[in-house]
């Protein structure tokens, strides 16, 4: 596929899920977000302030930090605690996969819907554990403080690097690059996507557009 | 605006670039998209379809060529049907009388039947509304196809016009090296691939041929169920269309695949763990894709007619050689392809090979034919000869019944004997011809050579180049044998299946899992005896038979110069060019040729021309020199000092390449040299405006057929010096009925004893020892006579004085060459050398056994 794919992974506690999960998507959206945009004339345009907040983790030894936007953090939370319920209601041993996919949109001419191009995926795998007693929580609280914190600074690492970012768009464009939606912030284009235990093999109806799409090609 | 409600506060004074109220100042411009052509989402799709484009020669041609083969495809299945059920064939043949009132000629019209009770016929016959019904499913099929196809290429042909920057209508004279130089250029600028900052050749021919190159590697290491042992017939190969269709479908892209999407393999198969559950889920999978096949038999007989109709114009425009009687087998096309080399490529290949592989074919016309069909053309000749002679003195003998049609069916019967009787002019050399065969199908088994003029060569051989009758047959008959390969023969293989796309996908930044057979790297797939020994440190599982690493390197490194290869891989390149490149200058200088001195500028001239009409002179020279001259090693070297016009442009190839990597360089201008399609902008170079592109593939060819002739040469003197490994027989691997697993690689002694692969040509032998003993047997005695016929035919063509210089010349090349080589000593090559027979026969008396190469 055309687009970087990272996976990170994690080991952590059932209560523990939830703000492991915010602080990595968190984490990684903080640095795939701009200002608003304001366009000027003549495609010019200046960018907006970004507000940052540190948010304490309960249940974990640790601090991270995400744009101060109520209603991302809504949209971010309404997807977690989503992937935390099919999680706990699985009932097997807890593995699961929350990916964070950046996208753009690309117009097509008539017969084809738009296209959503994938650009970046970030992919959290989580493995739940039980623990049986409160030193072990204990222990655990402060492990996977110092994990988070490890792939915290793996995030920043690849966000470093100079790769394909994509082009900064013109007034008419920018919903395709940007989600502007949010009146405070405006992050590149993002779909929140969780599985539970990694299904052998894709869906019927993935494996049927292909088929069709197959047996359409030259 | 956000609300600062943190408290982190701004430092007013660390922004030294926005005063404190002035952010609206700093003001930024946006790129917008200018381009579409940024962050493609499906690059292999996408260079699929900007290849095909091309080699369809632009958009219009292709749109009008697929709207005709629509109408075509109506027309016919339309026509065949009006005349099954709609002609009154007795008014045709006057059998019935037709009682006009004026006249009592019989029109067309007459013929034809009222539509009423023709409809009615069409309606009673079941088997008409059947074939209707699936040719009309067809019809829309490729109906919906083409107007899908539309769509999409017409997307791409936007591309070429405002990113490459080449127009439709000089698309189809320019190469594909210049398309793809223009895509890397661009690559730069738009960012198509959004993994790396640069292309490069290799990652764009991965993406076009990522499962060709799967295909070849598989039937390099014959995983493929498609050689058999039949009872009655012998040995056969059977690969057809719909066989490969399928296991394309059970490999790449049906439902539950092994790839889950065309850039990668499912995570579940890269992992070693569960292997047995893998295998056993594709055995399953395999046994309901073979039922399914033979429930739908009939449908695909009737598919495979119309399909074959369909794609025969195509096979005519693409293959030159498709009216000939024979053509290039399906599986010959897999085993003498390269790993990445693309279909017009290994099509002019072949091409250019036809005349001489059907010359050699046509040495083996049987005798017993010959005299039948001389005689039966003499009978039917004198008949034929009378009933002409008589219509010319009367036509009114054209009147009488049957007169035209037996006239006819002489004339059919006498153009089929006569290519029962072999051209008079013609001379038995199959060695000879088989050399030139090999100059450009560069793959050919080692116990070929020296055996030419066998039977049984020819039999393997037809393998590759069969009958076109042949090939239709197998294709008719495919629907009904392909669900049994499937059932009974690929399903044993399924873990063999399984392991070989555990152990032979590589994931590649940018281009995802390809095979890594498809890397060329001499390290990881090189073949110890082709000229890869001491740099490879491959265990024989991993090693490519045929030399098929080395070859295929070689050919993409001459088919894109401008391609950087890793460092180990560019030292092999330099290596061996450097090599191939000494013997070729080292002639010249130590004694002019009797051939190239007697008419040297109307050689280079016709090698400009045309090198493939002229490489039968060539090469004919060649080897009758090489047995002269004491055969071996040398006759490499003879060979290409004989070659002297090929020499030349080894020369002229090289300073042009280098002038283009120069020019290249020298920031070529991409937009700016639109003036001539095919000039290469070379900034500074004298050949500029003169030498174009083209010339310099057709240089290519020219000098992939001197490398591969000297591989292949090369390696017959190591397999020569190395007896162990030479077994002309490899074990078809569906004898070992479990798969080779990845501890082949730490301790392959045990495993490899019983399990002798080789380079040669893969054979079904089910008894090797015995085989190869009735064969030394009989080769003893022929190699015998043919080197006694060659020597008195070289004497013939030169005379003696030259012959010696030719075996002085030859020891010397020799030896300057050992310390390359280092495979055998001066002494012992000597001495073989001049007493081919006992070397012969007690290399295959040498119990076959492996080196441990770990």
């Amino acid at each position: 596929m055309n687009c970087r794919s990272e996976v990170l992974e994690v080991t952590v506690e059932a209560r523990q899920v939830e703000e492991a999960m915010l602080a990595l998507l968190h984490t990684v959206l903080l640095h795939r977000s701009t200002g608003k945009f304001h366009y000027k004339k003549e495609g010019t345009y200046s960018i907006g302030t970004v507000g940052t907040r540190d948010i304490d983790c309960d249940f974990i030894d640790f601090t991270f930090v995400r744009v101060s936007s109520e209603e991302l953090d809504r949209v971010i939370r309404k997807a977690v605690s989503e992937f935390k319920e099919a999680l706990s209601n699985s009932g097997s041993d807890g593995m699961g996969q929350i990916s964070l996919e950046f996208y753009q949109k690309k117009k097509s001419r008539w017969p084809f819907s738009d296209e959503c191009i994938p650009w970046e995926v970030w992919s959290i795998k989580v493995n739940v554990v039980n623990l049986a007693n409160e030193q072990e929580r204990q222990i655990c609280r402060e492990k996977v403080g110092e994990k988070l914190g490890e792939k915290v600074i793996n995030v920043v690492e690849v966000i470093n690097r100079h790769e394909y970012l994509p082009k900064m768009p013109t007034q008419s464009e920018v919903d395709n690059v940007f989600d502007t939606s949010l009146k405070d912030v405006q992050p590149y284009l993002y779909k929140i996507t969780y599985q539970i235990t990694d299904t052998l093999g894709t869906s019927v109806g993935t494996t049927m557009r292909r088929l069709i799409k197959d047996t359409l090609a030259l | 605006m956000a609300h600062f409600d943190t408290e982190y506060q701004r430092l007013e004074a660390s922004y030294s670039d926005s005063p404190p109220g002035e952010e609206n100042l700093l003001m930024h411009v946006a790129e917008g998209s200018k381009s579409q052509w940024h962050h493609i989402e499906n690059l292999d799709l996408f260079f699929q379809r900007v290849y095909n484009l091309h080699q369809k020669n632009g958009f219009t041609c292709m749109l009008l060529g697929e709207i005709f083969e629509l109408v075509q495809l109506l027309f016919v299945v339309g026509f065949t049907v009006f005349l099954a059920n709609c002609v009154d064939y007795d008014i045709l043949f006057a059998n019935k009388f037709v009682n006009h009132t004026n006249s009592f000629k019989v029109t067309l019209p007459d013929a034809f039947l009222p539509v009423d009770v023709c409809s009615a016929h069409i309606r009673d016959n079941t088997f008409v509304i059947f074939v209707l019904i699936i040719s009309g499913v067809f019809w829309l099929h490729r109906f919906v196809k083409f107007i899908y196809n539309v769509c999409c290429y017409w997307e791409i042909r936007s591309f070429y016009i405002h990113a490459l920057k080449m127009s439709m209508s000089e698309l189809p004279y320019a190469t594909w090296q210049e398309v793809q130089a223009r895509i890397i250029e661009i690559q730069k600028e738009h960012q198509i691939c959004i993994h790396k900052k640069e292309l490069t050749e290799l990652d764009i021919y991965h993406r076009i041929l990522r499962f060709k190159n799967y295909m070849v590697a598989m039937v390099n290491k014959s995983l493929l169920p498609v050689r058999f042992r039949l009872p009655v017939l012998g040995e056969c190969v059977f690969y057809t269309r719909g066989l490969k269709y399928n296991f394309e479908l059970i490999f790449f892209w049906g439902p539950g695949s092994l790839f889950e999407n065309e850039w990668s393999l499912k995570p579940e198969y890269k992992r070693g763990g569960n292997r047995l559950e893998l295998a056993d889920r594709l055995a399953s999978r395999i046994l309901w894709i073979g039922i399914a096949n033979l429930l739908l038999c009939p449908v695909i007989l009737v598919w495979q007619i119309l399909y074959a109709f369909f794609s025969y114009t195509e096979v005519i425009k693409r293959e030159p050689g498709s009216l000939g009687a024979r053509c290039w087998s399906l599986y010959g096309r897999c085993y003498l392809r390269h790993f990445n080399e693309l279909d017009h490529e290994l099509m002019s290949r072949l091409s250019k090979g036809y005349k001489a592989a059907s010359k050699y074919m046509n040495c083996f016309l049987s005798p017993l034919l010959m005299v039948v069909a001389k005689n039966v053309a003499f009978f039917a000749g004198s008949l034929l000869a009378v009933l002409i002679a008589l219509t010319i003195y009367d036509e009114d003998v054209l009147a009488v019944e049957h007169v035209l049609s037996s006239i006819t069916l002489l004339g059919v019967c006498i153009t089929v004997c006569r290519s029962f009787i072999p051209d008079k002019l013609m001379v038995f050399c199959p060695e000879q011809l088989l050399r030139v065969i090999l100059a450009h199908i560069h793959y050919m088994p080692d116990h070929w050579q020296g055996n030419a003029h066998r039977y049984e060569t020819r039999d393997q051989f037809s393998q590759l180049f069969q009958y076109k009758a042949v090939f239709i047959l197998e294709e008719l008959l495919s629907p009904v044998v392909t669900p049994i390969i499937l059932i009974f023969c690929l399903r044993r293989k399924s873990l063999e299946i399984i392991d070989f796309f555990r152990n032979f996908t590589v994931e590649v930044v940018g281009v995802g899992d390809t095979c890594s057979f498809a890397q060329m790297d001499i390290r990881q797939h090189g073949h110890p005896a082709w000229m890869s020994a001491g740099e490879t440190e491959a265990s024989i599982y991993q090693q490519a038979e045929d030399g098929k690493t080395e070859l295929s390197l070689m050919h993409f490194a001459i088919t894109n110069p401008q391609w950087q290869p890793p460092q180990e891989t560019t030292h092999f390149i330099h290596q061996l060019k450097e090599r191939v490149h000494r013997e070729a200058t080292a002639g010249p200088d130590a004694r002019p040729l009797s051939l190239s001195e007697s008419e040297p500028r109307s050689l280079v001239a016709d090698m400009l021309a045309g090198p493939s009409t002229l490489a039968p002179v060539h090469f004919g020279c060649n080897s009758s020199l090489m047995n002269n001259a004491a055969a071996g090693i040398n006759s490499a070297a003879t060979g290409l000092r004989s070659l002297s016009p090929i020499c030349s442009s080894l020369y002229l190839r090289g300073s042009l390449s280098a002038a283009h990597r120069a020019g290249g360089c020298s920031g070529r201008t991409m937009a700016g040299s639109g003036t001539d399609a095919r000039t290469v902008s070379s900034g500074s170079s004298a050949w500029e405006g003169q030498l174009t592109s083209l010339v310099l593939s057709e240089y290519a060819s020219t000098e992939m057929s001197i490398h591969a002739l000297y591989m292949h040469e090369l390696h017959k003197q190591q397999s020569r010096g190395e007896p162990s490994r030479h077994t002309w027989h490899r074990q078809e691997s569906d004898e070992s009925s479990d798969s080779i697993p990845d501890e082949v690689r730490s301790e392959p002694s045990a495993r490899s004893l019983s399990f002798p692969r080789s380079h040669t040509f893969p054979t079904a032998t089910s008894s090797p020892s015995a085989a190869s003993a009735s064969a030394s047997a009989t080769r003893g005695a022929t190699v015998g006579q043919e080197w006694a016929r060659s020597q008195s035919s070289s004497q013939r063509r030169h005379s003696g004085p030259a012959a010696d210089q030719f075996g002085a010349g030859g020891r010397v090349a020799r030896t300057s060459r050992m310390p390359m080589g280092g495979w055998a000593e001066d002494g012992t090559a000597a001495s073989r050398h001049h007493e081919p027979l006992p070397e012969e026969t007690s290399e295959d008396e040498a119990p076959p056994h492996i080196h441990k190469m770990t």
